[in-house]
């Protein structure tokens, strides 16, 4: 004879359990759901910091200043000093005519105010933008570049990069923190879901198992309740991922042109895999470890 | 076969259940267990269904020795058996059709088969016509019946019962016992645990006693006469 087992027949125990257990299981996705949110918007958060380091040159870069009326020989030979330096992974010239644009790319609805400066006024001098090898070059690079004939001052933001990476790696544990708060408790409410709903069909589960049904014929339907307690979650929460995210991108940062926010929509996807991955992976493990405690008693 | 082989029990609050049981079932007999409260009588039928282990000695039931038996081999030896309890333990939510099929759904047995052999095991336990009946519509004994068809729905060798008329009136008694007879005549072997002195008695059939753990008496024709 040959023996079937039918899916749905598991999963539709599960649904019938969490309907059964209403208060508990709402409790359950609301919870997880908000975990999932804030890690997603945590995520997200250090991500667009990267991009936005990234962006402003501020990791691994130093500018040199030429002097305003520096001759073009001048220049040329502090391009090729530069080039001799050790620690140097690159560098790019950046004449005072495309500093000038760069300014009024940058003043946008206001670039008129640049509109009195022109080829021969300009104030600001060329500069030589700076890509170091690492942190440790760093100090030789700037006592070279110091002493470096035409290089009039060096502008290093290395202590702003490291400001912001500070900053980024506090937010970080605050954040790990926080999560793995979150996620304990998550734990536990659906570890307890789940014991109600295995405590709510103790009689049945004691028939099944006097007529020979197997440990994990009996125990499947409750993983089931765990994965739709994840898979509820995650989708719940990428939709409320999406909605917080774009709210924040349009209506506090969109103003603000010195900053990028990327689209959701580009990162749509990973999110909703990590979701339902944390989800549902959440959903299993508090399955797992109240059947085991029910196995035990 | 089952045979218990000095068969010790002792729970852990250090209550001795059974000491040292040696008894032998044939394939096909009838035996009924009988003995005052408390005598071990529960204990035995428990260490049948492997729900309980044996503290020491043996117990071999077919192909199966119990004392060395693997937990996840247990739902399969479970299979052999059929059990019946005083209290009837029927999902009050299931049809009687339901109950029955939910054995069989239990241990994955196809809904072709399941709906071929439901009513036909409804008809061995004379509920014909209950199928779509719930429990709470049905009388005491054919709460019961219905309890034994579920008992018999996956074909088990061995059926055991634990004072399966103790919540059921006299009159009714009678046909479960009837049933249990005949389901004995169908070639199973039958276990019932009772302490109705003129069940066992009418029946006139193998009587094991039990007192304090151990069997005082074991003779076929009756105990009270
Ligand atoms: N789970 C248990 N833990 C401790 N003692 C038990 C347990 N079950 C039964 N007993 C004791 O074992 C003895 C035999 O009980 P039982 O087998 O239920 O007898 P019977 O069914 O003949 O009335 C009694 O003294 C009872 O109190
Ligand atoms: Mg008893």
């Amino acid at each position: 004879m040959k023996k079937r087992y039918r899916l749905t027949y598991f999963i539709g125990q599960a649904i019938k359990s969490l309907w059964r257990n209403g208060v508990m299981s709402f409790a359950s996705i609301a919870v997880l759901m908000s975990c999932l949110v804030v890690m997603g918007g945590f995520a997200l958060l250090v991500k667009n910091i990267n991009t936005n380091l990234e962006k402003l040159n501020l990791m691994n870069q130093v500018v040199a200043f030429c002097f305003p009326d520096a001759k073009e020989e001048e220049i040329e030979s502090v391009a090729s000093a530069i080039e001799k330096m050790d620690g140097v992974e690159s560098f790019v010239r950046v004449t005072k005519a495309e500093g000038l644009d760069n300014m009024r790319e940058q003043a946008g609805e206001f670039k008129s105010i640049y509109d009195d400066i022109n080829e021969e006024n300009n104030p600001l001098s060329d500069k030589f933008v700076i890509t170091y090898r690492s942190e440790e070059d760093v100090t030789n690079l700037l006592y070279t570049l110091n002493h470096t004939e035409g290089v009039r001052t060096v502008n290093a933001s290395v202590d702003i990069a490291k400001a912001v990476l500070n900053i980024k790696n506090s937010i970080q544990w605050i954040f790990l923190g926080f999560l793995v708060i979150l996620f304990v408790v998550t734990v536990f409410i659906i570890i307890n879901t789940i014991k109600l709903a295995l405590n709510s069909r103790r009689h049945e589960i004691s028939v099944m198992r006097y007529v020979g049904a197997t440990g994990w014929f009996i125990t499947l339907p409750f993983i089931f309740e765990g994965i739709i307690i994840g898979l509820v979650a995650s989708v719940i929460a990428y939709f409320v991922e999406m909605v917080a995210y774009n709210y924040i991108a349009t209506s506090l940062l969109s103003g603000i042109t010195m900053i990028t926010v990327l689209p959701y929509k580009e990162m749509g996807l990973t999110v909703f895999l990590q979701f339902l991955a944390v989800g549902v992976g959440t959903g299993v493990i508090g399955s797992l470890i109240s059947i085991g405690k029910y196995r035990k008693s | 076969m089952i045979e218990f082989r000095n068969v010790k029990k002792l729970y852990p609050n250090g209550t001795i259940a059974l000491d040292g049981v040696d008894l032998k079932v044939e394939d096909g007999e009838f035996v009924f267990i009988v003995g005052r409260s408390g005598a071990g009588k529960t204990t035995m039928m428990k260490l049948l269904l492997r729900e309980e282990r044996a503290s020491s000695g043996d117990i071999i039931v077919g192909d199966y020795n119990l004392t060395k038996l693997r937990n996840y081999k247990v739902p399969y030896y479970r299979r052999e058996l059929g059990v019946v309890f005083q209290d009837f333990r029927l999902f009050k939510d299931k049809t009687v059709y339901e109950n029955v099929a939910f054995a069989m759904q239990v241990v994955g047995t196809p809904t072709k088969l399941i709906k071929r052999r439901v009513p036909a095991i409804l008809n061995t336990v004379n509920l014909p016509d209950k199928g779509k009946n719930f429990p709470s519509e049905l009388s005491g004994g054919e709460q019961q019946r219905v309890a034994l068809a579920r008992a018999l729905a996956n074909n088990p060798k061995i059926i055991i019962a634990d004072e399966p008329t103790g919540n059921i009136d006299p009159k009714m008694s009678i046909e479960i016992m009837n049933l249990l007879m005949k389901i004995n005549k169908l070639g199973k072997t039958v276990i019932v645990v009772t302490h109705e002195k003129a069940l066992v008695d009418y029946y006139k059939q193998r009587v094991v006693m039990l007192r304090d753990g151990k069997i005082v008496e074991d003779r076929v024709g009756g105990m009270f006469k």
